[in-house]
């Protein structure tokens, strides 16, 4: 006959508690109460957009607010010798850096932004380009000293947040002449965004493209069943995952006492900002 | 990658969260754990106040936290908020309250939506952490006791120091008041 109590409660009462896994938590973020709330700036709308890099990385265990402080005084120290443009996925830049061995110690290239990351002082972007037949990507730390100038030849966005593709697509989306000129937006322009659906070459793929829901790139042409199985990985339900989201982000309070702290040198990056959108091509004579 | 996402300006929780998520692994698979949170989350919104395992409800606090928020800052009337309450609350009736009766209750708020209490562990069962999920200025009497120190008679005693001081203090002014002005007279 069976007991009215389940086995299980017998089995886990003599059983010691678990053990106490130390979860680390982090407190609720607390406004910065030093500073002094009446000449406070409002957080621009664009801020977080046009200097990611100034915000940390969300991640607990590698924040340190002592080194985020110390790393944003560089940065703008930095910027206020070399101009850093804005710019996004899928625009086109021209990156000069200094090389010993060169002729005139410098070296240029040209290429479309495929990706970017970093944050602080680490900050990095990745430039593509077809070169002689043979695809390049050079990465480049946006704050090193070795770059002498960062210019961005044509701005727009793309459909898609990272332009990996490009290394399965055919040569002709990547390719940039090398002298090629600055293009111009008019000002107060937004920025265009290039809708191109990009043509992959045949399979074998760098990764699986028809599982990374891509926006700029044309039909894919594959046989049904790798849909089928792109469909079992989806995971609609991260889509609605609230702390997902929230432990992706910096909240908004830090951001505005992020924002605090540059804001007597926003004035500067702004100005400098517009100007390079309205520079003609210089040659760099260092 | 490694950068902060931007897309959204989210306020900051008022809670302390872990770090990592917490794993929850279920027969449902994948989506369970969010399931689970589902669940929980709509109980908490129904009831306002629930006894759960710790681990559950400090992870669903998190959701609950942000779900409240949201609703909040967007309103009934913003499409991917509403697909969001929608998403969070099965039960429809709680859609309705989340909108019309918690976020009037919450609006103005400066702390927490919600609270954990503490519960204790009844014989046989396992002993795991229990704790009662609740959220602010439900209807429920309350769990914690709010002691004052004020009616202490130590704090009484020295309140009517005090004041037997001031008033000593006042007299002692006005006097000198008087002397200087017939002084100047």
């Amino acid at each position: 006959m069976l007991s009215a109590v389940p086995r299980r409660i017998f089995h886990t009462f003599f059983r010691k508690p678990p053990a106490q896994r130390v979860t680390a938590k982090v407190p609720p973020y607390i406004r910065d109460q030093d500073s002094n709330t009446d000449n406070e700036q409002p957080l621009p709308h664009d801020f977080r957009i046009v200097y990611p890099e100034f915000l940390p990385d969300p991640r607990p265990e590698w924040r340190n607010r002592l080194r985020e402080r110390l790393e944003r005084n560089d940065m703008l120290t930095r910027r206020s010798v070399v101009a850093i443009p804005e710019f996004y996925i899928g625009s086109i830049m021209a990156v000069t850096v200094g090389d010993p061995n060169a002729s005139d110690k410098t070296n240029r290239f040209v290429g479309i932004c495929i990706s970017r990351g970093g944050t602080g002082l680490r900050a990095w972007f990745n430039l593509r380009n077809v070169i002689d037949h043979q695809g390049l990507e050079i990465m480049y730390e946006m704050y090193s000293p070795l770059i002498r100038n960062i210019e961005v030849l044509r701005l727009e966005k793309r459909l898609d947040e990272e332009l990996l593709y490009l290394r399965d697509a055919l040569p002709e989306y990547s390719t940039f002449p090398l002298d090629m000129e600055p293009e111009l937006l008019p000002e107060g322009a937004p920025v265009p965004i290039n809708d191109i659906k990009v043509k992959l070459k045949p399979r074998p793929w760098h990764e699986r493209w028809e599982r990374k829901n891509l926006q700029g790139v044309q039909d894919l042409g594959l046989p049904q069943r790798f849909y089928n199985k792109a469909k079992l990985h989806e995971k609609p339900w991260e889509k609605y995952d609230l702390m997902m989201e929230y432990r992706a982000t910096i909240p908004e309070e830090e951001q505005a006492d992020i924002f605090q702290e540059i804001a007597p040198h926003y004035q500067q990056l702004e100005s400098s900002r517009r100007q390079s959108k309205r520079r003609l091509a210089q040659t760099s004579r260092y | 990658m490694n950068q902060a996402e931007i897309r959204k300006l989210i306020p900051a929780l008022r809670v302390a969260v872990t770090a990592k998520k917490r794993r929850f692994s279920n027969p449902r698979g994948p989506d369970g754990r969010l399931h689970k949170m589902r669940t929980t989350v709509n109980e908490l919104i129904k009831n306002e106040r629930m006894e759960v395992n710790y681990n559950r409800a400090d992870e669903a606090r998190g959701y609950a936290e942000r779900l409240i928020s949201e609703a909040i800052r967007y309103g009934d009337c913003h499409r991917p908020t509403m697909e969001l309450a929608d998403f969070w609350l099965p039960e429809k009736q709680n859609v309705h309250k989340l909108f019309k009766v918690l976020v009037p209750r919450f609006k103005d708020s400066q702390v927490s939506y919600t609270r954990i209490h503490k519960a204790p562990h009844v014989y046989p069962s396992p002993l795991f952490d229990k704790v009662v999920l609740e959220l602010r200025g439900n209807p429920f009497p309350p769990l914690e006791k709010f002691t004052t120190k004020r009616n202490w008679i130590h704090n009484i005693l020295l309140e009517e120091a005090h004041r037997e001081y001031l008033e000593k203090k006042y007299k002692q002014q006005e006097q000198e008041q008087e002397q200087e002005e017939e002084e100047v007279q």
